[in-house]
């Protein structure tokens, strides 16, 4: 620092009236309009509340920047600090904020910090908040019209132009992947092999679609796993789990699921899904940026959309198999008390509608028994023998 | 004749909290924090840089690298979303349970044309990127800047690239030295223009111990094959793979090297480079065997920790969501301690090592130059962070 010492110290009553001099240092200015840094001395000059910049290349002499313009720029590195001015009206547009003043003497630092309101602001371009907001609801709409109408509606009419060979194809290959999934292993297999049972449920099979022919050559297997639980896989692939058929008190309740799981089958609605989840996944992970855990949160993000989207193909579901069940003869009790069954087990733990892939199991039960009031004249859909033969299909 | 000399001022204690404050952050706002948390970062590594005495600056904002994320997100999303299902519908279509060995392939070269599609947008962004960084870059109060040539950018590295991969790599020089004096051509520092001068052909040295490491590994397979031992195998691989990694390295510092020596600022002041390939393998090498030593302790203890609560739910106890909120909590607290350890033992020791390597001569003529006008910085990296290009600094 050089600030100036009066020549004979000042006695102790001089001070009461000589007001401090005004804070003075060395500085590197940059003008902003050649590559070249001039050593200048600063003042803050404090009754004009004026930061002068002094070089004798400097047109008159000095740059004045009111205090209230002077702005820092933080670096975190804590090495010394470089100043800039907003910009001013007197000042040229284009070399507005372009001059930068380095100062290191730490003194003279904290005095600017004092004089200086508003150092650590920032100033935002002119309408650049509005900016940001308009493109972010932009950006939020055009997600949202990927998301939820065209991707949906191109998966719809691209499931519809895949050759159905090469849709089997790849739900075998589906199964197979989830077979691995479940058993933790390459080598072991879950379809259970019972040649009696395997009857009784082509026999199943055939009451069902005789009456109601399906497009899909369907290929139904039984996992031995202990989960009560159905799914259908692309090409007319269709699993149902041992749990599920222990967990039946008749081969209509089995019947009733098998039905429901046709019904995605012909609305092609696993083929549409595989080809939704691959439009939307890449849209997540890229809106939610590449920082670690991201992929977690895209996940349970196409989780939740996966299921609002997936709702209505259940209902839809239901009401084929029901319709399926009455073109069959087959009593819709079985697929009521099904529906039963599952809310007096797990009721009171079923996700809230929003977040759950499947209508409230109370509403489906309310659908069947309502079937069962019109429906005709009823069979069991196979024989107590085939039942018992399919119930030990795995053991 | 004055020369310029790089100095590289950044400590390692106030880099440390910053990277580990800032990612922190970026965690707590799912990820929004991150165009913030790359412009504190990239304000302090630019400061911490000089040439002589006078310092970088960089005046690139959060704000605006956010703006510039939303109006890639708008055409990304619409573009990739289609392009996506679209390949995915052509997969199904062509696809069958691969049987024999050239249909597992053929599925994977599948996969592969996703890539494909994405890739001349990846160049699009690499070039825009670095365009918004000069742009954002000044030094003694002048600023950098490069004209606008996204689109040919990609059309030239797309070329490149397909003679490279045909010629298997042979023709890698031609394409390093070609898209660099692609860039250089078109950047400025004020009213000056940068220019790119020599010849391709003379970084095929730098290829050097790239070629070692691939004949090392084809040899040792080669008489482990003749001589049926397993072990030699794995030994000659191994090798191989080491030296073909630090080769890597040395062709891009042969490569940095070469190209800096013969660069020129508006025809008058030219530069020179000594970076050297020892010290970066070091820092790659070291400073990541003690970032993984580092974090080893703590990742063993949550997975410690994992594991016996796992167990005891398969017992048929109950995973709180509490102690799922923990363990990720915790989890993600290692993760930004890594990446700030990473900072400081890993990146900015060899951002420091290549500063100081570089000299700039004749550089009495930079008081001839004049200050450009301002760029609005494209779409400030916007697609570059959607697709993930050049991450980081």
């Amino acid at each position: 620092m050089t600030g100036r010492m009066p020549k004979a110290l000042p006695t102790r009553w001089m001070w009461a009236v000589v007001s401090e001099p005004d804070p003075e240092a060395r500085g590197s200015y940059l003008d902003g309009q050649t590559a070249g840094a001039r050593e200048v001395s600063v003042v803050i000059d404090r009754r004009a509340r004026f930061l002068r910049i002094r070089h004798p290349e400097l047109p008159r002499g000095e740059v004045v920047w009111p205090l209230h313009e002077v702005r820092a720029k933080e670096n975190g590195t804590g090495r010394g600090l470089r100043l800039l001015r907003v910009a001013g009206n007197e000042i040229e547009p284009e070399q507005r904020g372009e001059a930068r003043l380095d100062l290191v003497d730490p003194d003279f630092i904290a005095a600017l910090r004092a004089a200086c309101p508003d150092l650590g602001k920032t100033d935002l371009p002119r309408g650049m908040l509005r900016k940001v907001g308009l493109w972010a609801a932009g950006a939020a709409a055009a997600l949202a019209l990927m998301v939820f109408v065209i991707i949906p509606a191109l998966a719809g009419s691209l499931a519809v132009l895949i050759p159905v060979e090469r849709e089997v194809a790849y739900g075998k290959s589906i199964v197979r992947q989830i077979e691995r999934v479940l058993t933790g292993s390459f080598d072991t297999k879950l379809t259970c092999t019972g040649a009696e049972g395997q009857a009784a449920l082509d026999a199943m099979e055939a009451r069902l679609t005789d009456a109601t022919p399906t497009e899909y050559d369907l290929n139904i297997v039984v996992f031995d796993f202990d989960m009560v639980n159905a799914f259908a896989a692309p090409g007319g692939q269709i699993v149902l789990m041992r749990g599920l058929i222990e967990a039946a008190g008749s081969p209509d309740e089995v019947a009733a699921v098998l039905a429901h799981e046709i019904g995605h089958v012909e609305a092609r609605d696993p083929t549409r899904g595989a080809l939704r989840a691959a439009g939307t996944a890449g849209l997540f992970s890229l809106a939610l940026g590449d920082f670690l855990g991201a992929g977690a949160i895209a996940v349970a993000a196409d989780g939740v959309l996966n299921a609002s989207y997936t709702r209505a193909a259940e209902t839809e579901a239901d009401l084929y198999a029901r319709q399926m069940l009455a073109a069959a003869g087959v009593d819709a009790t079985g697929m009521a008390e099904f529906f039963e069954r599952l809310e007096a087990e797990h009721g009171h733990a079923e996700l809230p509608e929003l977040i759950s892939s499947h209508p409230a199991l109370a509403d489906r039960a309310r659908e069947a028994r309502r079937a069962t009031e019109t429906q005709g004249p009823t069979t069991p859909v196979i024989t107590k023998a085939d039942w018992a033969a399919l119930r030990g299909m795995c053991d | 004749m004055t020369n310029l000399y790089g100095r590289y001022f950044g400590q390692a204690k106030p880099l440390f909290y910053l990277t580990l404050k800032t990612t922190l952050l970026t965690f707590v706002t799912l990820g929004i924090y991150r165009f913030w948390a790359k412009t504190r970062i990239r304000q302090f590594v630019w400061s911490s840089t000089q040439a002589n005495d006078d310092r970088f600056e960089y005046t690139g904002t959060g704000l605006e690298k956010f703006l510039g994320f939303l109006i890639a997100m708008v055409i990304l999303a619409v573009y990739l979303g289609l392009i996506q299902m679209v390949l995915f519908f052509f997969g199904i279509v062509t696809f069958t349970a691969p049987t024999t060995e050239a249909a597992a392939i053929g599925q994977v070269i599948g996969v592969y044309v996703t890539f494909l599609a994405v890739l001349p947008l990846v160049f699009f962004a690499r070039y825009r990127a670095r365009r918004y960084k000069l742009a954002r870059t000044r030094w003694r109060g002048i600023r950098f800047g490069a004209e606008a040539a996204g689109w040919r950018y990609a059309l030239h590295a797309l070329g490149h690239l397909a003679l490279t991969v045909l010629t298997l790599g042979i023709l890698l020089p031609r394409m390093t030295f070609k898209l660099e004096k692609f860039v250089t051509d078109r950047s400025w520092y004020g009213d000056a223009q940068f220019q790119q001068n020599g010849r391709w052909q003379a970084l095929y040295p730098g290829l050097k111990w790239l070629a070692i490491g691939f004949v090392v590994i084809v040899v040792s397979g080669a008489a482990a094959f003749a001589i049926q031992a397993a072990g030699l195998f794995v030994i000659g691989t191994l090798v191989g793979y080491v030296i073909f990694l630090i080769g890597a390295i040395y062709y891009r510092i042969y490569a940095f090297n070469y190209t800096t020596r013969n660069k020129v600022l508006d025809g008058e002041i030219t530069f020179f480079a000594a970076a050297k390939t020892g010290e970066v393998a070091k820092h790659v090498i070291v400073g990541g065997l003690l970032v993984s030593l580092a974090l080893a302790v703590p990742l063993l203890i949550i997975g410690a920790i994992v594991a016996t609560t796992a167990e005891s739910m398969v017992l048929g106890g109950n995973l709180g969501i509490g102690a799922i909120i923990v363990i990720t909590l915790l989890y993600l607290a290692i993760l930004a301690f890594g990446a700030a350890l990473s900072m400081i033992w890993i990146t900015q020791p060899i951002i420091a090592h290549m500063v100081k390597s570089i000299e700039i001569r004749n550089a009495e003529h930079l008081a001839t130059i004049r200050q450009r006008a301002g760029d609005d910085g494209a779409d400030a990296e916007g697609f570059a962070d959607a697709l993930d290009v050049g991450g980081g600094i």
